[in-house]
């Protein structure tokens, strides 16, 4: 089998809290790995930690200390690279009981570092589109001109000309109208659905070998989404493009995403084929995500008026993380047999079915390790 | 049958918006209608969720008939009284029966205050307590919310999402309202907490009586919740009916694409319908957001479905008959010519 576009391997990347004085763990051990043509799913609430797992790919995390641990590999155009290769030796971890105690990071010298490591990966081989198109886009200046400087920049396509062309063209695959007109015109003058075909259109013109889109419909009004995810699902069948998804809506996630990761508290807690974690009778799944998909008004619930199954409890906090599973708290499938492991000992990721994996203490895979 | 409680009649509201020196000087502007011309009725005790795209006036609508804002025409009577034109002090002892729940989680919350302080002052804004009564209606606050007794020491920045919105629920209850117009109140808040903050609001209509006007752009959670269902376009209401005739039989071009854009994308004739026409267009060029050059006649001829189909009919756009709201049986009404 070939070797994922894209693996991450026990990514961790965390923050620092002055007011309470402890790390946020926002990405605590993170592995996934995104296969060449694939579309992979990361969904989750708010603190899960799957906007930085993208940004750490990016190379897009600034506050401190960031990144400390991970590999990060890329497998594109021929050519194999660690993204995070080498960064190690800016940062001394100090680890007591496997819980990090302290973080001394040389910041300056682990973000040179970074930008060369990051130099003609990113934009060109990692594209991105983010939530809020318009603050992407620069203001003082039309689309047409932004475009053709990530031709020019990123691509064989040096000529003035010839990156008009190209953009035109690019305009016109996002389903941009009359793209000779709006190649013209300033972000300010349009929507928000038309600048994200804009941003799209940019981050696809450097032909990159990854599309990061981290929550693309967020923001935009109903009816808007649905036509960006509709694009998205159209340039998905004509580009072929690998994508790493980022939205907390299922419903975006399941409609564009061949492989789906959901994520709690900064781990990956279940992950598999999209058709497989959100079944809707999944015989081995993990309770969160269950419950997320129970919480959503389903047309039975509307219809016969009932309540919603809501989540007990709030969402886990990344800075007071518990011993065991961290959903433990909300969980409303703990057994008396397996109570002590959910308490004391975070579960493992383990297989149970081929691709299929779920880290919870109630599968019997996860017994056996 | 229950009463009426808020009965509006061709509620309009205009903003002017003034840009460059010489409207300045003159005093001229453009003059925008957020509402333009909106009539619909509340009984007690019963939930009218009000949904379309942003902008389209659905929270202009709330402040309007909250008072917390002026209505340029039209009439607002609350409980048969009509209150379009009260001054603020004729207004003031009404408040406390009409509250909003802000979409913002922070709105009412003082960041410089304890949750303790903030329910005591909603508590006495309108009465004087004693303070043993006072304790006793937190205590009641915090059960009718579900939120511990611990939290009553903390600051709002102390709180979550899911807290700070029982914070802001329980404070809006202090003053024992009927009517609560709940702008987006889930909007803000994570997947896992919506379903519990819906569940209170539910919870609460049942053992307090409560009316909602629930504004909101997640239509499944409109739908279970609300009993009618007012869809808006461009400051326009265009379909009204019964939430799951609206939901499933949609008549107007518009609730069907709304709708579609959520639910199973297979499922319904019109999204199918939709699909292959490209309906996002420029804004500006369309009028989705142009109030200054509003498509005369139909306003959502542009962007319709129903219109491209039929071949461009006049009808349409025809600027001597844009569609009024007509009964199509049950008390369903649509604003559509082909409906």
């Amino acid at each position: 089998m070939d070797a994922p576009l894209l693996a991450i391997e026990n990514l961790r990347t965390y923050f620092y809290s002055r007011a309470k004085r402890a790390f946020i763990r926002s990405v605590d051990g993170v592995s996934l790995d995104v296969a060449r043509g694939e579309t992979l799913g990361i969904v989750g609430e708010s603190g899960s930690g799957k906007s930085v797992t993208a940004l750490s790919a990016a190379g897009l995390v600034t506050a401190g200390p960031g990144v400390i641990s991970g590999r990060i590999h890329l497998h594109s155009n021929g050519a194999q690279r660690d993204l995070l290769d080498g960064l190690e030796k800016y940062a001394r971890v100090t680890e007591q009981d496997g819980r990090v105690m302290a973080v001394e990071k040389d910041e300056r010298g682990w973000r040179k570092h970074s930008e060369a490591l990051m130099a003609g990966v990113r934009g060109k081989e990692i594209a991105m589109i983010f939530q809020n198109p318009r603050s992407a886009l620069n203001p003082y200046s039309t689309i047409g001109k932004q475009l053709v400087e990530t031709i020019r920049l990123h691509t064989s396509l040096k000529g003035e000309g010839e990156a008009r062309e190209r953009a035109v063209h690019w305009l016109e695959r996002v389903r941009i109208d009359s793209p000779r007109l709006r190649f013209d015109n300033f972000p300010y003058g349009m929507s928000g659905g038309m600048c994200q075909r804009a941003m799209i259109a940019m981050a696809l013109s450097a032909e990159p070998s990854l599309l990061i889109a981290d929550e693309p419909t967020t923001g935009l009004d109903a009816t808007i989404q649905s036509r960006i995810v509709d694009l998205l699902a159209q340039l998905k069948t004509e580009t072929g493009i690998t994508t790493l998804l980022i939205s907390h809506d299922i419903s975006v996630i399941q409609r564009l995403s061949d492989r789906i990761a959901v994520m709690y508290g900064g781990t990956v807690v279940e992950t598999g084929r999209a058709a497989e974690v959100l079944a809707p009778q999944a015989q081995a799944r993990h309770p969160y995500t269950a419950a997320l998909l129970a919480s959503i008004p389903s047309a039975e619930t509307i219809r016969r008026k009932s309540y919603l199954q809501a989540i007990e409890g709030e969402v886990l906090d990344t800075i007071e993380v518990p011993r065991g599973c961290r959903f433990y708290g909300r969980c409303n499938r703990v057994t008396e047999a397996i109570r002590e492991s959910c308490a004391g000992l975070e579960p493992p990721l383990e297989e149970v079915a081929p691709g299929h994996k779920v880290r919870c203490w109630l599968y019997p895979a996860a017994g056996k390790a | 049958m229950s009463q009426t409680i808020l009965e509006v009649t061709d509620l309009r509201k205009d903003y002017s918006q003034r840009r460059g020196l010489f409207s300045m000087l003159t005093g001229q502007g453009r003059v925008i209608p957020a509402v333009d011309g909106v009539s619909f009725y509340i009984r007690e005790n019963e939930t009218v969720g009000l949904v379309g795209e942003s902008g389209c006036g659905k929270t202009t609508i709330g402040r309007t008939v909250l008072r917390l804002t002026d209505a340029s025409s039209g009439r607002i009577v609350f409980d048969g009284r009509d209150i379009t034109t009260l001054s603020r002090a004729e207004l003031r002892p009404l408040r406390r029966e009409m509250q909003m729940i802000f979409q913002d989680l922070d709105a009412g919350l003082n960041p410089g205050m304890r949750v303790r302080d903030i329910l005591r002052e909603a508590l006495t804004v309108h009465e004087r307590p004693s303070d043993a009564e006072i304790a006793g209606r937190i205590r009641e606050l915090l059960e009718q919310v579900s939120l511990k007794d611990s939290k009553l020491a903390n600051f709002p920045s102390e709180l979550s999402g899911g807290e700070k919105r029982r914070v802001g629920i329980a404070r809006v209850l202090a003053v024992r309202p009927r009517l609560i117009v709940a702008d987006e109140p889930t909007s803000a808040l994570d997947i896992s907490i919506q379903a519990q903050v819906v569940n209170l609001l539910r919870d609460l209509q049942k053992n307090l009586g409560l009316t909602y006007l629930f504004i909101s752009h997640d239509l499944p959670v409109v739908e279970l919740v609300s009993q009618k269902v007012a869809v808006m376009y461009l400051g326009r209401i265009v379909e009204m009916g019964l939430a799951e005739n609206i939901a499933h039989q949609p008549r107007h071009p518009y609730t069907g694409i709304l709708w579609s854009s959520f639910a199973d994308k297979e499922t319904t004739e019109v999204s199918r319908r939709v699909r292959d026409v490209t309906v996002e267009r420029e804004r500006r060029a369309w009028g989705v957001f142009d109030f200054e050059q509003p498509a005369s006649g139909c306003r959502f001829a542009p962007r319709c479905p129903l219109y491209q189909e039929k071949g461009h009919p006049a009808v349409c756009t025809d600027p001597a008959s844009e569609p009024q709201l007509r009964d199509v049986g049950h008390g369903h009404v649509v604003a559509c010519h082909f409906a």
